[in-house]
Order: structure tokens, then C-alpha cells, then sequence
């Protein structure tokens, strides 16, 4: 989705004095960034022993999220794609591990390029069709094929209809078996890292400058050579990808899934993990992630009141730091 | 049941409920025109129009009764405090972020909607209300169809409230400065119009609208609950950008051809109840793909 | 009089202190969605285990018990988030569990924490394999509910049954279940719809089932949108039997579809109205929470005291044993009599057939 002409864009919003704003004063030199991603990396690894098992379930639905809002920050951050259906992509994955291992009895390892396969053809379906299209009817489509593909995720048989899928075997990895939630806290840990690592590099490269241009004024893209369909169907490709991937380790850490997990709702937490924490930032959107996560439990003891207050919260949010929480002209 | 006969009675059936889309988009479209915002709390004004509808009831049961005049005087009542929190969620919400990057707007109007919906969850406990009016079940036999007056009546002022918007954006000053400040808002604003002024009413209106059909739906199928915003602002959402978004016969248009398509999808050996949905959604993108501004939509220069 | 009581109070401190040296306050978790839509059955579920410990504690001469409440929301993350929450507060055993969906993620949790898991409303069948050997079904499952609507519709000889669902874990299982055994017993199954949760308007299914014009219908899933759905029937003009499933035996159902509830048929678990035991439950259900139980209280309850039962026999709250006695049990509760098959399930069906008449339900047979 194109930015208005005349409506600022990430990079160029007056820095907002603020608690951020110190504490990005502090870290100034890419020597203290890294000494920052470092600590911040070594409280993740201790994480489990430090908090126990329930923050650990916690902490690996965060990072899933993680992943997932990387990927549709691809999409939409990167490319300007309001993808409103990304549930889609990581329903794709998680059910291509669910009936290959059951219904085939494959290995969970063989099953993740098949996953992957088959949501870059996921990606080409969905994304063909909005390629001329504007950004909300962009986002409808989106939506509808989100809905299509939970549909029939619960009508036929072979994704186990409205009960799902259960008893996904959990996988062995040189002879560690992948089976306890901490173990499952450390696959998710490295695969977030590495999500975060390619994200910064699509970000610097000729693709990432071309989803720049591309988001910013198509037509002035395509007359400078850049193919807009390749570009798009890139993105979406991309997105698919991280989500599918998401989806193939979050069936084995369930061990069951249904077709609750891929509605709407979901497709919209991954889109408000993108937007709260500051679209198109790799720092901002990580945080988005663990306050959509976090946010609700950490209001458990609210009971009934927690979603309200978390709706109130979001709310509070968006009007006072419309941006996103990551201050503007942040790290990329 | 003839072949003919059940066709006739989905198309009623697919009008009627044709009608409920069409009233909610029309909200939609209309704000979406003037301020190009997604409302996606919109729906969820549907749903407070419902319960404050409902609480009309019993407040004018006593005088009105609870039969056409007292759900009459609930429509009417629930328009209005619909309309003015619609306002109110105009002023606190979406004005301030108005120069704020479009999907900001989009996700806080995603926290509004949960903030409603939450709200109500607590304050109703979850429940589903029943929404008693005595209406009756009579009707008309219209060939081999039975029509019963609620269909009529609501059918009836669905296309009132139609009408009526049609006559205030095409010949009222408002509704004028509505259409101008939808094509080019600075324009507007250098012409001297009060764009804050023309965003409240069209908020006012769209949100009035939803609260009647809110109030109609909470009569006609006799229930109302804190989550059914949702589904139906999903389902105007989608019959607005059928139509057309930003065009007001467009939002009309695509709530009944949608209404119209489930009704038939349910009908259709193969597709049925399962896959209506599936169904409804295919047609829309088919749509957009060869029509990519939608039935009714202008077709526009810019691709964003 | 005051030394009687005096000495009666002190030997009751006694034996309490002897009590608290072997059995000390025992945490149960109770697993039930208390926030979303189904929030009035999970609160009910958790008031009823609420009541149950209360009475137990009060009956003293033994373990104490409390109570850890997760919300699962009826959402297979939020339970599993929630399950690995209880899992870790130091309790005994769980409890609870009311959407089938949600609940069958949270087996292999509570399977490998090895926590004994009384599940007292989720029935789908698909529980059944989902189960490490932890849990325990107390609510007969769809299989007992379909075999008991099947003896129902045989005789009342119908051919033909239109079957609704809502496409969820719970009411699909039913309506799969019960299209299977209908159509091999000779019936057949001339619609066979699924609708939204919450989503309206049924008249495009209605005309359907019409058109159709089964001898019965059977709604499978809830009663907020069964209720509406009764309704819709009737004002569109079928006249045939309506029956529902357990899912849709709360009171509400009379209230959301008015008149329309009059004679309509359901498959319920014994409630508090038909189970002469049940009347002292029911009473004081309401005077500790002023409103009256719902349909999964008496099951719920009995499920609580079953576990009470269980660590007392098993003579402490070690898994193996623990899982052992209930196994073992043969436990009569206000809601039947409880004992279980090699598989976990409930020994004997507790279904009953109720019909709608004024405004609440009566036994049918």
C-alpha cells in the first residue's frame, strides 16, 4: 500500500522527544547496538531456567509471532501490500506437516520444503490476482482467501475437518528428540534469528530498494525498469515463506491443530504485531510481536476485563505514537 | 417444495438479508469516500445499535408497546445514539490520526472495535440477549412464496433509509460537500467547506445507518450478542468493495448481489452451506479481477 | 452445652492439626473458558467445583482443597497457554474442560506433567485418542449421545433427518456421528448443513431443510445460535420434530427462541431438575451464587468430589496411583453413577431425552 503523497513516511517523521528517544541516544555506535543485541540474546538463552516453564510457552508463541510479523512485514511493511489474510500462509504450512506426518507417516524434516513449496505457490494464487488492484480491495482479496483457506481447512476430511488435526509426532534431530517445551523454545529462538537476519538483508538488497520504490510510486518504479509484478509476487513469495515455516514448527510444538488457529482474528494479531510496534522496522515489529503476545497474559489475573484492557491499551497506543511504538528513523 | 418455488423463496431470503449488507456498507462506503479509512469498527456499531436498541425496547415498552410502533421508536432512538457515538469515535479516535501513515489509522480502528466489543462482552457477560418485539408472523402469500410482514417492513425501510441517503447526498448542501470533499479533500477545504463539519455528519449518517440495521437485525432474528458486529462488518466490507467502494449504489448494489449470492450458494448442490462462504468470496475476487474498481466503482488513474 | 461445644471444636482443631500432617491444602487446576462466548458455562463449571471443595473442606477430617483457575477462552492457544500455566502452579490434578477443540491440545500437556485430567463437559469423540492415559471423560461422549438418539428416532420411526451443525470440533463430531449411524441404520440424511457461529440469518437453510421436508432436524451444536435457529424453523414454516444436542440445554435456549422451544426435543446430561439428588445441589448452588446451575454444574460437581474420592483412596496425589483409582472407581454423584471403560470414557451413558414444555425441559420417556 502507497504512502499518500504528503503523509510522512517511517523515515521522515520528527523524532518525538522520549523515553526512547534516551534510550536510542545511548546506544549511538553500532559497537553498543551490537553490545545491546548481545545481552539482550543472552537473557533469551537463559530465559527458560530464569522464568520457568510457563513464561517459556509464553516466550516461544512470542517468538512465533516474531517470525510470522517479519514475514508480513515483508508484505506489508516492505512491499505496501495490506495483506489482511496472512493466516493463509501459515495454516498452509502447518497443515502440510499435519497430514503429511500423519496421514503418510513422512518425516517432519521432509515435510518442511514440501511446506514451503507449496505456500510459494500459495503466495503466486493469492498474490496474482491483486496485482492491479488497489490497496483495499488488495486487502479484501487477501481476506477472502484467508477465509477460503480456513474453510476448507474445516470442510474436508483430509485436514481433519472442524476437530483438526492431532497426534503430530514431534521431531528427532541427530538424536535429540524435539519434544519438551523448552527444546521447542530454542528451535523458535534460532529460527527467529534467523528471520531477523534475513529480513535486514532483504531489506539492503536490490529487492528490498525495489519494494521501495515500488511502494512509494509504481508507475515512476516501472519507468526506472523495475518489473512490478516480479517485485510483488517477490514479497508475496517471500511472505509465504516465513509463514510457512512458522506453521510447520508451530504443528509440531501443538502436536494438534485446528482450524480455530488460522481465522481472521489471527491474520489481524499478525498485522497488529506489524503496525503496533512501527511497520517496516525490524526492531519495532519484533516488539509488536511480544506486546500482542505478551499484552493479554500478562493481564491474565484481569480475567474477564483483560481483553478490554488490552483493547483500551492498543487503543492509547496507536493515538499517541501512531508510528508504531519504535520511534521513527530507528534502526531498519 | 417445487423447484421454482424454493428459488423464489432464496431470492426473498437473499433480499432480505441483501438488505442488512447493503445498509452496513453503505456506513462503510460513505466513510470510506470522505476520510479513506477502513472502518473496521463499523461493524461493531452495528452491534451497539442492536443492544441500545434493545434497551429502547424495554425503555418504551411501557408507552409503546413492544409491537411496530414500539420497535419503530427503537429504530429511531438507536439511530441516534449510534450516529452520535459514531461521532464520538470520529473525534477521539480517527481525527487526530488523520495525517498518521494509513495502516496506523486501520489498526486503530481495529482497537476501537475491540474496545467495543470488549466493552459490551463485559457489560452483557458474554450472554446472548433475546430481542422480544411482538411482531407477529403473518404475511402475504405472493405467488407460491410466503412473505411475512417483518420481511416487508424491514425490506420497506432498508430501501426508505436508501432512498433518503440517496436524496441527502445528491441534493442537500451537505451531502454536496460530502461528494467534495470525497474527490479532492484540499480542494474542499480551499473552497471554504468545513471538512470537520462534512467528516462528523458523514459519520453521523454512516453510523446511524448501521445502528438501524443493528436494531432491524436484533427484531427481525430475535437475538443480540456482543460478537455479531463482526461478521457482519466483515460481510458489508466485502459487499461494499464489490459495489464499489466509495459508491454509495455501489455499497447497495453489492450488499444485495451478496446477499443474493449466499442465499443461492446455500441452494446450489455441491456448494451448499459449507462452502457458501468460499462461494461469496471466489465471485468477489473473479470480480476484482476483471473488474478490478469493483461493479459500480470508478475507474481511477492513480493505482495505489 | 458450651463444653460440648467447646470440646467438639477442640477435638475438631486436633484432628485437624493431626489431619494438616498428612494432608495438607491440595490444589486442584480448573481448566475452563471464563472469558468469550461459552464464559457462562465455564464460570459455571468452575462455581460448581467451587462448590464442591467448599463442601468438602467444610466436611473436614481429611484433605483440603483449592482451586486454580486457567482460562482457555474455548481457543486451542489460549488453552494451551493456560494449561501450561496450571501445569506449573503446583497442582494436584485438573479439571474442567467445556470446548473439545480447545481441550484437545491441552491433553499432551497435562499428559506429560502427568497430571490427572477429570474432564467433565468436552465430549467429542476425538478426544478419545488424543488421550496420553491421563484423562478422564465423565460426560458420555457423542457415541453414547448418537446411540441414544438413534434408539429415540427408531422409535418414532423416522426416514429421513435433517442434520445442522456449526462447523466446530464439537458440534461437527456430533453431526458426523449421528449422519453415520442414521443412514447405516436405514435412515437417510436429506440435508446436512453447516452454519456460522453467530452468524444470523438461517433462512437460506431453512428453506433448504423445507424443501427437503425431513421428518425431524437435529442442531447439534450451541444454544446461542440454536435458539435463533428453533426459531427461524418454526417461522419459516417446518413443522416436523426438532431436537438438539447437549450443547444447547441451557435455559437461554427458552429465552432466545421464545415459543418456537415449545416441544422441541434434546439429548441432555442429567440436570439438576431431573435428578432427585440433584435438588440439595441445586439449592445451594443458588444461595452461594444466586443464580440457578447450568447444564454442566451437577456433572462438574460430581466431577470435583470423584477426584476428592480418588486421592483419598489413593491415599495421596502420586500421579500413577492417583490414575490408577480413578480407573477403578465406582462413584455414585448426583448425575449418575461414574465408573469407566478401558478407554476412559463413561462406563454408562447418562444420557437422558428431555422435551421443552412451558419453558423448562421434562423427561421425554
Amino acid at each position: 500500500m502507497a504512502l499518500e503523497p504528503g503523509s510522512p513516511g517511517p523515515q521522515s517523521v520528527e523524532a518525538r522527544p522520549s523515553a526512547w528517544g534516551g534510550l536510542l541516544a545511548i546506544l549511538d555506535t553500532p559497537q553498543k547496538r551490537g553490545i545491546a543485541i548481545v545481552l539482550i540474546l543472552a537473557a533469551m538463552v537463559i530465559a527458560p531456567q530464569a522464568f520457568g516453564p510457563y513464561a517459556t510457552v509464553i516466550l516461544t508463541n512470542a517468538l512465533l509471532y516474531t517470525i510470522l510479523a517479519l514475514g508480513l512485514n515483508v508484505v506489508v511493511g516492505y512491499a505496501g501490500l495490506l495483506d489482511l489474510g496472512y493466516a493463509a500462509f501459515f495454516a498452509v504450512g502447518a497443515y502440510s506437516v499435519g497430514i503429511l506426518t500423519t496421514e503418510f507417516g513422512w518425516n517432519f524434516w521432509a515435510t518442511i520444503p514440501v511446506a514451503v513449496i507449496v505456500a510459494m505457490i500459495a503466495g503466486v494464487i493469492i498474490g496474482g490476482p491483486t496485482l492491479r488492484l488497489r490497496s483495499d480491495y488488495l486487502a479484501i482479496v487477501t481476506l477472502g482467501f484467508g477465509e477460503i483457506v480456513r474453510i476448507a481447512a474445516r470442510n474436508l476430511q483430509i485436514t481433519g475437518a472442524a476437530s483438526g488435526i492431532s497426534g503430530i509426532e514431534q521431531p528427532w534431530l541427530f538424536g535429540w528428540h524435539i519434544a519438551r517445551q523448552v527444546d521447542f523454545y530454542y528451535v523458535f529462538l534460532v529460527l527467529a534469528v534467523i528471520a531477523v537476519l534475513t529480513s535486514v538483508r532483504l531489506a539492503n538488497s536490490r529487492l528490498g530498494r525495489a519494494w521501495l520504490y515500488v511502494r512509494h510510486d509504481e508507475d515512476a518504479a516501472e519507468a526506472m525498469g523495475i518489473d512490478r509484478v516480479r517485485v510483488k509476487l517477490a514479497a508475496y513469495i517471500i511472505g509465504a515463506i516465513y509463514g510457512s515455516i512458522g506453521g510447520a514448527f508451530f504443528a509440531v510444538n501443538l502436536t494438534a491443530i485446528s482450524p480455530q488457529s488460522f481465522s481472521f482474528q489471527q491474520s489481524t494479531l499478525f498485522l497488529m504485531a506489524v503496525v503496533l510496534g512501527g511497520m517496516g522496522k525490524i526492531p519495532g515489529v519484533i516488539l509488536g510481536a511480544f506486546v500482542v503476545v505478551l499484552g493479554p497474559e500478562l493481564l491474565r489475573d484481569l480475567g474477564s476485563f483483560r481483553y478490554l484492557v488490552f483493547a483500551i491499551g492498543l487503543l492509547l497506543i496507536m493515538l499517541f505514537r501512531p508510528s508504531g511504538i519504535w520511534p521513527a528513523g530507528g534502526k531498519r | 417444495m417445487t423447484l421454482t418455488t424454493i428459488l423464489a423463496q432464496q431470492l426473498v431470503n437473499g433480499l432480505v438479508l441483501g438488505s442488512f449488507y447493503a445498509l452496513v456498507a453503505l456506513g462503510y462506503t460513505m466513510v470510506f469516500g470522505v476520510v479513506k479509512l477502513l472502518n473496521f469498527a463499523h461493524g461493531d456499531l452495528y452491534m451497539v445499535g442492536a443492544f441500545t436498541g434493545l434497551l429502547a425496547l424495554s425503555a418504551v415498552a411501557g408507552t409503546a408497546g413492544t409491537s411496530w410502533v414500539g420497535v419503530g421508536l427503537s429504530i429511531l432512538l438507536a439511530m441516534i445514539a449510534v450516529g452520535f457515538l459514531g461521532v464520538v469515535i470520529e473525534r477521539i479516535a480517527y481525527a487526530p490520526m488523520l495525517k498518521a501513515p494509513r495502516l496506523s489509522i486501520l489498526i486503530t480502528a481495529l482497537a476501537v472495535s475491540l474496545v467495543l466489543q470488549n466493552g459490551v462482552l463485559t457489560l452483557s457477560n458474554g450472554q446472548v440477549l433475546a430481542f422480544s418485539p411482538r411482531l407477529g408472523f403473518a404475511g402475504i402469500n405472493l405467488g407460491p412464496v410466503f412473505i411475512n410482514y417483518k420481511q416487508i417492513a424491514l425490506a420497506g425501510t432498508a430501501a426508505v433509509l436508501m432512498i433518503a441517503l440517496e436524496f441527502f447526498i445528491s441534493r442537500t448542501q451537505y451531502g454536496r460537500a460530502m461528494r467534495a470533499v470525497s474527490v479532492d479533500r484540499d480542494m474542499s477545504e480551499l473552497m471554504g467547506i468545513d471538512v470537520n463539519r462534512v467528516i462528523a455528519v458523514t459519520f453521523f449518517v454512516g453510523s446511524a445507518l448501521a445502528g438501524a440495521a443493528g436494531t432491524m437485525a436484533g427484531a427481525y432474528y430475535g437475538s443480540v450478542w456482543y460478537f455479531m458486529g463482526f461478521i457482519i462488518g466483515l460481510k458489508a466490507f466485502t459487499a461494499a468493495v464489490i459495489g464499489g467502494i466509495g459508491s454509495i449504489p455501489g455499497a447497495m448494489l453489492g450488499g444485495l448481489v451478496l446477499g443474493l449470492l449466499e442465499s443461492f450458494g446455500t441452494q446450489i448442490p455441491g456448494i451448499g452451506s459449507e462452502w457458501k462462504d468460499v462461494f461469496s468470496f471466489s465471485v468477489l475476487i473473479l470480480v476484482l479481477v476483471f473488474k478490478p474498481t469493483g461493479l459500480l466503482g470508478k475507474s481511477e488513474q492513480e493505482r495505489m | 452445652m458450651n463444653l460440648l461445644k467447646t470440646s467438639a471444636v477442640a477435638s475438631l482443631a486436633l484432628a485437624l492439626m493431626l489431619g494438616t500432617a498428612y494432608a495438607a491444602d491440595i490444589k486442584i487446576g480448573v481448566l475452563v473458558p471464563t472469558t468469550g462466548g461459552q464464559a457462562t458455562y465455564g464460570q459455571d463449571m468452575a462455581n460448581a467445583v467451587q462448590l464442591a471443595m467448599d463442601e468438602i473442606n467444610k466436611a473436614g477430617g481429611g484433605n483440603t482443597y483449592s482451586a486454580v483457575v486457567g482460562d482457555d477462552a474455548c481457543d486451542p492457544q489460549q488453552a494451551v497457554n493456560a494449561a501450561t500455566k496450571l501445569a506449573s502452579s503446583g497442582i494436584a490434578a485438573v479439571i474442567g474442560g467445556y470446548c473439545s477443540g480447545a481441550t484437545i491440545p491441552t491433553l499432551k500437556i497435562f499428559g506429560d506433567a502427568k497430571l490427572p485430567f477429570v474432564i467433565t463437559a468436552a465430549n467429542s469423540t476425538k478426544l478419545i485418542p488424543a488421550n496420553p492415559g491421563n484423562a478422564f471423560m465423565i460426560n458420555s461422549t457423542g457415541n453414547d449421545q448418537v446411540a441414544k438418539a438413534l434408539d429415540f428416532w427408531k422409535a418414532k420411526g423416522y426416514k429421513a433427518i435433517a442434520i445442522v451443525n456449526e462447523g466446530d470440533a464439537y458440534s461437527q463430531d456430533l453431526a458426523t456421528l449421528a449422519q453415520k449411524s442414521f443412514t447405516a441404520a436405514g435412515g437417510t440424511v436429506p440435508a446436512f448443513e453447516t452454519v456460522n457461529h453467530g452468524e444470523q440469518d438461517y433462512s437460506a437453510v431453512v428453506t433448504k431443510i423445507k424443501a427437503a421436508n425431513p421428518d425431524a432436524v437435529f442442531w447439534t451444536a450451541y444454544d446461542d445460535d440454536g435458539g435463533p435457529f428453533i426459531k427461524q424453523l418454526r417461522e419459516g414454516g417446518y413443522q416436523g420434530d426438532i431436537y438438539v444436542g447437549d450443547g444447547s440445554t441451557s435455559a437461554n435456549l427458552f429465552k432466545l427462541a421464545g415459543d418456537a422451544a415449545e416441544g422441541v426435543y434434546a439429548f441432555s446430561s442429567p440436570t439438576a431438575e431431573f435428578l432427585p439428588d440433584a435438588k440439595s445441589f441445586a439449592d445451594a448452588y443458588q444461595a452461594k451464587f444466586n443464580v440457578a446451575p447450568s447444564s454442566y454444574g451437577p456433572l462438574t460437581y460430581d466431577g470435583m468430589k470423584l477426584l476428592a474420592d480418588a486421592i483419598t483412596k489413593a491415599g495421596g496425589t502420586d500421579s500413577a496411583k492417583l490414575i490408577a483409582a480413578l480407573q477403578a472407581e465406582d462413584y455414585k454423584g448426583i448425575a449418575g453413577e461414574i465408573t469407566f471403560k478401558p478407554d476412559h470414557t463413561l462406563g454408562r451413558s447418562n444420557f437422558v431425552v428431555v422435551v421443552g414444555k412451558g419453558g423448562t425441559w421434562t423427561l421425554a420417556q
